[in-house]
């Protein structure tokens, strides 16, 4: 469960989020839709407690995330690139992740076996392909099983077969009863995957709701999200 | 020439350049007054310490091409051709370390009234940018080549001087009569070694 | 208090991970040994013909030349935080992950000054140990053993000075501007040395303040009681480091 309250969020004279509020429950995909720059991470970051807001609250299962004991083992969460220092090996690098909430290190070959990485682990991080740093990712944040996972375009820099085997990942998470937030600004993968849909644009949430009731009477969920930001803007490009 | 004016232009777009220069000449002009006031008159005293400023200075400037967005693919598919393009490196950054030299040789010796000694300074301190932009180019990390470097000039041949002054590429800055030779051979075995790995190398 | 042991031991971990870690691991335990070793005769002929008046403090003074290796690591443990990831993600950092694991930032920076303390005091007992076993080897009948008190304020030295540039760095969060100001002023006569020449309150900067916990012979102009200068040095380790988690504490990641 994901609750974020009425966050706003200025960086230097920009305002990069107006009072976003949205909410994201346990069994189902929730996609976060917007355009380069929209809001998409920034909302991410202060979910996850790296950039403060100025105003407003971002709860996980009712707790801010940094007063989480063991956050990893409540919110995976997979952000730009892997995360791991160029010069570490990926093993290494999952291997101090598990040991900073105390996990055994024989979760790290779990998780390695389940991105497919387990042939890999010994190469630097610094030497990975952008698909294998995204799975890299995606291994530390499901090493601690958590029940929430919050993912910044995760289809970003995978083959058509890690798309269609993301999918069905992130689809049985959701029915096994995760909570799954995922942004993202391609529209038609969005349309596949998400049960609920939020929309933000130029730092604002335009609207949210279930796939259905977004799209509306639109043919699809991108000239529904074309329609909304319109009225916004008079056309982004 | 084309490849002159790129490279040129990516070094002085460098901020992190710009802070070296600027901090490196501070430190020389704080230093020179300080060691006026302790009575050392000695116009090449401070460069002892800032020619720290010219390692930091070259092993950026060679390392910057490999880190963060690693912009080496970028230089290398613009201009393929290896060699030519790391002779026009090192011309570039001989051509604006020069100055940035000539200015901390200046305020070094000068009020030292030593003014004569200011182009074997900027010649040293020129050369001591291109040796280290070799080790920044060799080891491809700013912040390993930094700690090579100054763990070299700073701890290990300072101990090391009594007998092997004559050697040691740094001798030059405290007598440049006795070191002269080894700073030019030091620089000029360490281009030749980082053009051939660049040229070899994958990038 | 588990939580804080599992970061601790993340923290380890990551410290030991690093190349550059291991550069200066390397460097400051080999570096004070080898050099005893390359002197000796020159030192046993500089005492016999008086140049060393007073060999005291030899043993305990070539630690210093080790040094790089507290700073080294006390840089890398924060820098590697924020270098980028790779060349796919260049704004993509290490502390991204950190933050996520362990996500309370003092506790972090809690557990990331223990583990430095803890790898810098085992390098400072085991350069101590090789150091001063060289000297009384080589050098034996000349050199006193020092009291263990000693001893023990010149490994309180080294790992201040392993804190000293964690501190810097944090405010910094760059790795190259600390570490070549803090090796350059570790040479043989160093910049806050010179600057004792200039204003005698040169005396209580941290590097020459804490020298005086264990030298005994050095010429400065105002001499330190021991204890005072391990106050003093400590006074302005916990100062750097109050600026640098207040400055971790705010900043966005």
């Amino acid at each position: 469960m994901i609750t974020i309250d009425r966050v706003s969020k200025r960086r230097g004279r920009t305002q990069v989020l107006h009072d976003v509020t949205l909410e994201a429950r346990p069994g189902r995909v929730t996609g976060f839709l917007g355009q380069n720059g929209a809001g998409k991470t920034s909302t991410l970051r202060v979910l996850l407690g790296l950039d403060r807001p100025q105003r407003g609250t971002a709860l996980v299962c009712g707790h801010r995330y940094r007063d989480l004991r063991r956050p990893i083992t409540v919110v995976g969460a997979l952000l730009d690139g892997s995360g791991a220092h160029r010069a570490r090996t990926a093993r290494a690098h999952l291997r101090w992740v598990a040991a900073s909430n105390g996990l055994p290190a024989g979760r790290v070959e779990e998780v390695l076996d389940v991105v497919g990485l387990t042939g890999d682990a010994g190469k630097r991080a610094g030497r990975y392909s952008l698909g294998m740093s995204r799975r890299l990712g995606l291994a530390a944040a499901l090493l601690g099983d958590p029940a929430v996972l919050v993912l910044d375009e995760p289809v970003n820099g995978l083959d058509p077969a890690g798309i269609r085997w993301m999918r069905g990942f992130l689809r049985a998470q959701a029915a096994q009863g995760r909570t799954v937030l995922l942004s993202s600004h391609l529209m038609g993968e969005l349309a596949e995957i998400a049960d609920d849909v939020v929309v933000i644009h130029r730092g604002r949430i335009l609207a949210q709701g279930g796939l259905a009731e977004v799209t509306g009477a639109h043919a699809t969920l991108e000239d529904a999200f074309f329609a909304l930001t319109a009225t916004e803007t008079g056309g982004a490009w | 020439m084309t490849a002159l004016h790129a490279e040129l232009r990516k070094l002085v777009t460098l901020p992190s350049l710009r802070l070296t220069a600027l901090l490196t000449l501070a430190a020389t002009a704080l230093l020179a007054y300080a060691s006026a006031a302790a009575g050392q008159r000695s116009g090449l005293g401070p460069l002892g310490y800032t020619q720290a400023g010219f390692l930091v200075f070259g092993a950026l400037a060679a390392a910057s091409e490999h880190q963060g967005g690693e912009q080496v693919r970028a230089t290398l598919l613009s201009m393929p051709r290896r060699l030519p393009l790391y002779g026009a490196k090192t011309l570039t950054l001989a051509a604006v370390a020069a100055p940035f030299a000539a200015a901390v040789a200046a305020t070094s010796t000068v009020p030292a009234g030593e003014a004569g000694r200011a182009p074997a300074a900027t010649a040293y301190l020129t050369l001591t940018t291109l040796l280290a932009a070799a080790a920044g180019t060799l080891l491809r990390r700013a912040e390993a080549a930094v700690v090579l470097l100054l763990a070299g000039y700073f701890v290990a041949f300072p101990l090391l001087r009594d007998r092997w002054g004559a050697a040691l590429p740094d001798t030059a800055a405290l007598d440049p009569s006795r070191g002269t030779a080894a700073s030019l051979a030091w620089t000029a075995c360490a281009l030749l070694a980082a053009g051939a790995v660049f040229h070899r190398r994958d990038a | 208090m588990t939580a804080f042991r599992h970061a601790v031991r993340a923290e380890v971990r990551k410290l030991l991970g690093l190349p550059t870690a291991w550069l200066g691991l390397a460097a400051g335990t080999l570096l004070a040994p080898a050099i005893v070793l390359l002197n000796a005769p020159y030192t046993r002929r500089a005492i016999a013909d008086g140049t060393i008046a007073d060999p005291s403090d030899l043993g305990l003074q070539d630690l210093g030349i080790g040094l790089i290796g507290p700073m080294v690591l006390g840089v890398v443990i924060v820098s590697s935080e924020y270098t980028s990831t790779g060349p796919d993600a260049p704004r993509a950092r290490q502390l991204t992950a950190t933050l996520t694991a362990m996500p309370g930032r003092l506790r972090l920076l809690a557990a990331k000054a223990a583990a430095l303390i803890l790898v810098a005091a085992a390098q400072a007992a085991l350069v101590a140990t090789a150091v001063l076993t060289l000297t009384q080897v080589l050098l034996g009948g000349h050199v006193p053993v020092p009291a263990p008190a000693r001893i023990a304020a010149a490994v309180l030295y080294w790992v201040l000075t392993a804190l000293l540039a964690y501190a810097v760095t944090l405010i910094t969060r760059n790795g190259v501007v600390p570490l070549t100001f803090l090796i350059v002023n570790s040479t043989v006569v160093s910049v806050s040395y010179l600057l004792t020449k200039v204003t005698d309150l040169a005396v209580y900067l941290p590097d020459i303040v804490g020298a005086q916990m264990f030298i005994r012979t050095a010429d400065f102009p105002v001499r330190v009681a021991p204890v005072t200068a391990g106050l003093v040095m400590t006074g302005w380790v916990a100062v750097l480091l109050a600026v640098g988690a207040a400055l971790f504490h705010r900043r966005d990641a």
